[in-house]
């Protein structure tokens, strides 16, 4: 019932942008504004690129508000313009040889200081070491894979949404997860 | 309840089970399934920690000034002339057409079919042999014409 409300709410704040509200549009920012900076920051695994990829979705939905219909939930919508800019971020980024995410490095720079400072917080290089592999053994996830997973786990969204905003079926939605998890266990099975 | 190492629904059923999606009778199942399988339980144990580890990684906070950078973009856009703005909404549309994809690909085989009948393809010589009805009474002719030519007589020998 809630999601219902929700879905209503969003698609008529996006109506009222239409229409010229830029009220709505802040409130639609402010409704959204962590969900897809967080779900472009876990594709891309970069800080900075992520909002800036955020800044490209709110963008195309504000470029969009004239034409917009509320033909599908607003958030499918939403995470469909995001997973497209993450994925060509993504393709565009492993095109770059060489490169590093610059995430990695800061990670890796706060574990050799609290290594270096205190050797007493065992358990947080315990946990800050568990977060690097977790975020490697997403990082070797395919794409598509990647965004299912993290559509599914962090955005709770169902196999039918995940299927309409990666543009496929749900059964290879299905697949898609299948295939991910499949991997993350094999990746992370020593943490068990 | 299919078992979640040997079967694809299977799989899903585990998937949902750690996801907490799952209803509360197909968990019983699953739950009775698990505590006569001991793969199944070692697979649900190892997902488990994969669903908690992947709980545990929170992203960092976002920028405070986000929303102010958003609107500074929003207010350039604004300023670009409407005929450069609707340029940018055609070519680059906020969800991508992929409508566009089968579109194209469909066109691509009617040009080919289209060309197919528009170039003539040269005829390929038939190079099958071709077996002459031989006349009877033809060969018959040859055939004496050869005991005329043929010396019926041999060639007497050459006096020393």
């Amino acid at each position: 019932m809630q999601a219902v409300a929700a879905l209503e709410r969003d698609a008529e704040l996006m109506l009222r942008v239409r229409v010229g509200d830029d009220t709505s549009f802040a409130l639609l920012l402010d409704r959204h504004r962590n969900s897809v900076v967080h779900f472009c920051y876990r594709m891309v695994l970069n800080q900075a690129v992520a909002e800036e990829l955020a800044q490209e979705v709110f963008l195309r939905v504000y470029r969009s508000r004239a034409t917009y219909e509320p033909t599908a939930k607003f958030t499918t919508w939403l995470f469909r313009i995001a997973t497209h800019l993450a994925l060509n971020s993504i393709r565009d980024r492993r095109n770059e040889k060489g490169q590093e995410s610059l995430d990695k490095d800061v990670l890796e720079g706060v574990e050799r200081q609290v290594a270096d400072r205190q050797p007493s917080i065992e358990h947080e290089m315990v946990y800050k070491t568990k977060l690097a592999e977790v975020r490697e053994a997403i990082e070797g996830l395919p794409g598509k894979q990647r965004a299912a997973v993290l559509m599914h786990k962090y955005d709770e969204m169902e196999y039918a949404q995940i299927a309409k905003t990666l543009g496929c079926s749900e059964s290879a939605v299905k697949s898609l997860l299948f295939r991910a998890y499949e991997s993350l266990r094999s990746r992370l099975a020593h943490m068990a | 309840m299919d078992c979640a190492i040997k079967s694809r629904s299977g799989a899903q059923a585990l998937t949902d089970y750690c996801a907490g999606t799952m209803d509360a009778l197909q968990a019983a199942a699953f739950e009775t399934h698990l505590r006569e399988c001991e793969d199944c339980r070692r697979v649900v144990n190892v997902q488990r920690e994969v669903w908690g580890a992947l709980g545990e990684w929170s992203p960092p906070e976002v920028s405070p000034d986000f929303d102010a950078r958003l609107y500074a973009r929003i207010r350039r856009e604004e300023e670009v002339p409407a005929w450069r703005r609707g340029l940018r909404r055609l070519f680059q549309p906020a969800v991508p057409w992929t409508t566009w994809k089968p579109a194209v690909s469909l066109a691509g085989a009617c040009m080919l079919v289209a060309l197919g009948f528009l170039v003539r393809v040269p005829e390929t010589p038939d190079l099958t042999p071709r077996v002459e009805r031989v006349d009877l009474e033809q060969a018959e002719e040859a055939l004496e014409d050869l005991e005329m030519l043929t010396p019926s007589v041999a060639a007497p020998a050459v006096a020393k």
